[in-house]
């Protein structure tokens, strides 16, 4: 292509102007500006004084924080590998079915995900509500009487996350069924002649082949729920919240409630370099598992 | 309509140079072919006059004004692709007015001159259907139209035919060869197909790795052929070479095969040479004829025979190598016959060892 | 037709399958009835008189039909207020992230300019950034500018979208060549070329991002509710968490109220799902 160098950069310019502007302003900008104020005493507005590396020392030593990371990984654990399989099974599940009954079944299943977490929060709440909820006649007839869930704090983050797999898991089953699709009908029928039984043909074919989907799925569910706040914060208000912070509500508890800009921003820093290396690593390791 | 001029054209990606220093003259309301095979550099050379790779070194002249910096809007140049490159989102109309409507003109000026066109090609009841929608010749002749509403200078094709099965292919080639006559625009047209630059150019350039290795008339290229490039890229079946060494006797020019078998040959403007020169010889399937074994200059056991109806092709095998003779559509040949090949000396050529041909001398 | 010659054993395990593929069959139904159950439980509940609610005993469909806690939600609370903020923040948003980045995206793809690469790869890098880590910068950005309990204070965080300039660019990549040389040679600028032919060959693309763009403004809940302390300035995703107190304990107001927060986007998703399914393909793509 013909270049006239000087047309075009006007153009990229102007094109790109608005774009820019919102970027450097509101990313660029407050990066470089989080990671100054880590090593600042700042409160939530205004200036502070350099303190160097004192909030990181505090952090090393903060009971909150090391809570806070438990949590998290806690709630990533109780989440990621779960929500990837379950949402691997209902994909094939829902992919046997035909024409109107599989739109139904998607359907019913992708919903979830495009409520907003209030809304969910709203009829989870309902539907464990400690007086009329209606899953407490199960739960009241295994263990005899009606359980505050959200108030039992073993019980806390399992329902939590028990919840969030409700609500997300219908992207999960979107891409695992593209994946399956993918795979061409003729294998599993070439398999079927030569004497593969139905499990043989899940773990021989369908898993090697859908283990790249697999592992997509799994580190956009770990980035995902290792910045966890809106479901905790929702279910934990007005219990004893600090047992069930996760690191963005220390976050935010830091920088809002108790006015420290610069100890949250540490906290945020923190979190960033966490998921950074968490899901590289765990890309790398799992691609290089499936690689046998 | 207007003339196409190149001068000293040279293009460089990075370090390397795709083409070497031309030039090139192509007539006002002339059909202009582009010849070469893959690589040689006729679609660089097509797209530089048509603005969409830039000159490295140069200059290029359009109906006398320089255009080498100029953009190819503003060339007054048209081009058909290979890939026809319709908007798939417009209709056959809005394909066709696409340049009219982008330089603002109104909807009847766009109306008018589409219906123009559309009426020339015979697409008028194609007019609102999209490209998904069309054959492969419906589809060419929409990208034709688009080029012909800007009502170009020059129109330039690139390699327009290839995508069509060879039936579609003949008929095009008839409609461009009437829409040339009819229009009377200077039209380049690039191909690696010599049987299409044979039937719809007035000149051809052959193009060989960034030069022009000949330039002409397609008898011109067909009969004369500067080098053993040419010689062996029109024509097809394509010449026969036969390696000789030829001696300068006092009865003129002989050359003289392995195996013995002499030929005088006319003569040439040769360069002086003492003793033998190697080359080669060249000679066309039509201008052998076959003989009884020994009565003629070579013989040979033929492989395989081609009937083709109007004509039949023999393929021998002879000490010096392959030799297709092109024969009477009523002769009958079986692989394992032994033949004698005659070949006429007055519709030889010589190339020497660089591919040079020996110009027969006036 | 070609006669396929099954052993005996092959065609017990053909049959087996169908039986097993039944049960497979059942059981996701059995899934898809546990799955949406909740959602129903919540829309059946919200239209029960409150007595029934609290009174012992099951009723899976509701014995009498009522809407009073919907009109009670919606004449004597903000949610009216609150839906006015969804729609103009999510419909800014929308917007100017689909201008910006369609833009931005072209500029990228089709032009030579210098720092582009350097670009392209900060927008890659800033996927890593967790939006979440930069909530406490942009709430003093917003601060300082005045921005805080207006709608533009919501807006702006909001349109940091480095995935959907990456989709745009990824898109327009994928037009051939010969499309865009075709439109030079017919004369069009970069304007012409980016509104008449790149951004019409990718319409599709565009309404897919518009539309989840949309679902993801509606529903954000972290970023407004910290951007936003006035109660009449928040949008429907966070009102309807923030005033539990003026109903006391009152289920069928609770849900009818999240119902209408819902609504709009589930019926957004159930009109155009083909659109979000996509645009959930492309993103995840891109991650991938």
């Amino acid at each position: 292509m013909m270049r006239y160098r000087r047309s075009d950069i006007t153009t990229a310019l102007i094109l790109l102007i608005p774009f820019l502007l919102v970027y450097g302003v509101l990313f660029v900008y407050p990066t470089f500006q989080m990671v100054g104020l880590t090593f600042t005493n700042a409160p939530l507005i205004g200036e502070g004084e350099w303190i160097g590396f004192r909030n990181y020392e505090r952090l090393w030593g903060d009971r909150l924080f090391s809570r806070a990371v438990w949590n998290t990984g806690y709630f990533v654990l109780l989440t990621v590998i779960p929500s990837t399989l379950l949402g691997l099974l209902i994909a094939l599940g829902v992919n046997r079915l035909n024409g109107w009954w599989q739109s139904v079944a998607l359907a019913a299943f992708f919903l979830p995900y495009i409520l907003p977490v209030s809304v969910v929060f709203r009829i989870w709440a309902w539907m464990l509500d400690s007086q009329f909820g209606i899953m407490q006649y199960p739960i009241a007839a295994i263990w005899g009487e009606n359980v505050p869930i959200f108030r039992t704090l073993p019980l806390f983050m399992p329902a939590v996350a028990f919840i969030t797999v409700w609500w997300l898991i219908g992207f999960n089953v979107l891409l695992f069924i593209a994946g399956l699709r993918n795979i061409s009908s003729e294998i599993y029928e070439a398999a079927a002649l030569d004497g593969a039984t139905r499990w043989q043909q899940f773990a021989r074919i369908t898993w090697p082949l859908i283990w790249p989907i697999t592992v997509l799925v799994a580190t956009i569910q770990l980035i995902l729920q290792l910045k966890i706040f809106d479901q905790i914060y929702l279910f934990g208000q007005g219990g004893r919240t600090d047992s069930t912070l996760g690191m963005v509500e220390l976050i935010y508890r830091s920088a809002f409630q108790r006015n420290q800009g610069g100890y949250g921003a540490t906290v945020a820093l923190v979190l960033f370099v966490i998921i950074v290396v968490v899901s590289v690593l765990q890309y790398q390791l799992l691609r290089a598992k499936g690689q046998r | 309509m207007a003339s196409v001029e190149l001068q000293s054209i040279r293009k460089k990606y990075g370090a390397v140079e795709v083409i070497k220093g031309l030039d090139l003259s192509v007539d006002d309301g002339s059909f202009t072919a582009l010849l070469g095979p893959s690589g040689c550099g006729k679609s660089t050379l097509l797209r530089m006059v048509a603005g969409l790779e830039e000159i490295t070194e140069g200059r290029a002249l359009i109906g006398g004004t320089d255009v080498t910096h100029e953009l190819p809007a503003k060339r007054r140049v048209a081009m058909v692709f290979q890939s026809y490159a319709l908007y798939p989102h417009l209709t056959v109309a809005q394909n066709i007015c696409f340049s009219l409507s982008l330089a603002g003109a109104s909807k009847s000026v766009q109306k008018e001159k589409g219906d123009r066109v559309a009426r020339l090609l015979q697409l008028e009841a194609l007019m609102d259907r999209r490209p998904a929608e069309l054959s492969g010749g419906q589809r060419q002749r929409v990208a034709i139209g688009r080029a012909l509403v800007r009502d170009p200078e020059v129109f330039l094709f690139d390699e327009p035919l290839s995508n069509l099965d060879a039936l579609l292919r003949v008929q095009m080639r008839l409609e461009l060869a009437k829409l040339h006559n009819e229009l009377k625009t200077t039209m380049i047209y690039v191909t690696h197909d010599q049987v299409e630059a044979m039937t719809l150019a007035d000149r051809i350039v052959v193009l060989d790795k960034g030069v022009i290795s000949q330039m002409g008339t397609p008898l011109d290229l067909y009969n004369h052929p500067a080098n053993r490039f040419v010689a062996s890229f029109i024509g097809s079946p394509g010449m026969n070479f036969l390696p000789a060494v030829v001696r300068m006797q006092p009865s003129g020019l002989h050359a003289g095969f392995e195996g013995g078998a002499v030929m005088k040959l006319t003569p040439r403007a040769t360069p002086h040479f003492d003793g033998g020169q190697k080359v080669e010889i060249g000679i066309r399937p039509e201008h052998v004829t076959l003989t009884n074994p020994g009565a003629g200059q070579i013989d040979g056991v033929a492989t395989v025979f081609e009937q083709l109806g109007n004509t039949s092709y023999v393929y021998i095998d002879t000490g010096l190598g392959q030799i297709i003779v092109e024969a009477d559509q009523s002769v009958r040949i079986h692989p394992g016959d032994r033949l004698g090949l005659t070949l006429d000396p007055a519709r030889a050529h010589v190339f020497d060892a660089k591919g040079t041909a020996w110009a027969e001398a006036q | 037709m070609t006669a396929t010659i099954y052993t005996g054993a092959q065609v017990r395990r053909l049959r087996r399958f169908n039986t097993g593929g039944a049960i497979i069959s059942v059981i996701t139904l059995l899934g898809v009835i546990f799955w949406a159950f909740p959602i129903y439980w919540a829309l059946a509940t919200s239209f029960k008189p409150e007595q029934d609610i609290v009174r012992p005993g099951l009723d899976l469909i509701p014995n009498s039909f009522t809407i009073e806690a919907y009109a009670h939600v919606l004449l004597n609370t903000n949610i009216g207020i609150w839906y006015l903020n969804s729609l103009v923040t999510s419909g800014a948003v929308t917007v100017l992230v689909i201008l910006m980045s369609a833009a931005a995206g072209y500029a990228i793809s089709q032009l030579d300019f210098p720092g582009r690469r350097v670009l392209w790869w900060l927008i890659l890098a800033s996927f890593m950034v967790p939006i979440p880590a930069l909530i406490v910068n942009h709430f003093v950005l917003m601060a300082e500018f005045r921005m805080l309990n207006k709608w533009s204070g919501v807006i702006l965080p909001q349109l940091l979208a480095p995935v959907t300039v990456m989709i745009y660019k990824q898109f327009f990549d994928s037009v051939p060549r010969d499309f865009r040389e075709a439109a030079v040679m017919d004369g069009a600028t970069e304007w012409q070329l980016l509104f008449r032919l790149y951004l019409p060959m990718n319409w599709g693309i565009t309404t897919a991002l518009a539309i989840i763009t949309f679902i993801g403004a509606w529903n954000a809940f972290l970023w407004p509710f910290l951007a936003v302390t006035s109660e009449r300035m928040m949008n429907v995703s966070v009102g309807i968490t923030q005033v539990t107190d003026a109903f006391g304990v009152k289920y069928a107001r609770d849900l009818s109220s999240a119902i209408l927060a819902g609504l709009p986007v589930a019926l957004v998703y159930l009109i155009f799902q083909r659109r979000v399914t996509q645009a959930i393909m492309l993103t995840a793509g891109i991650k991938g």
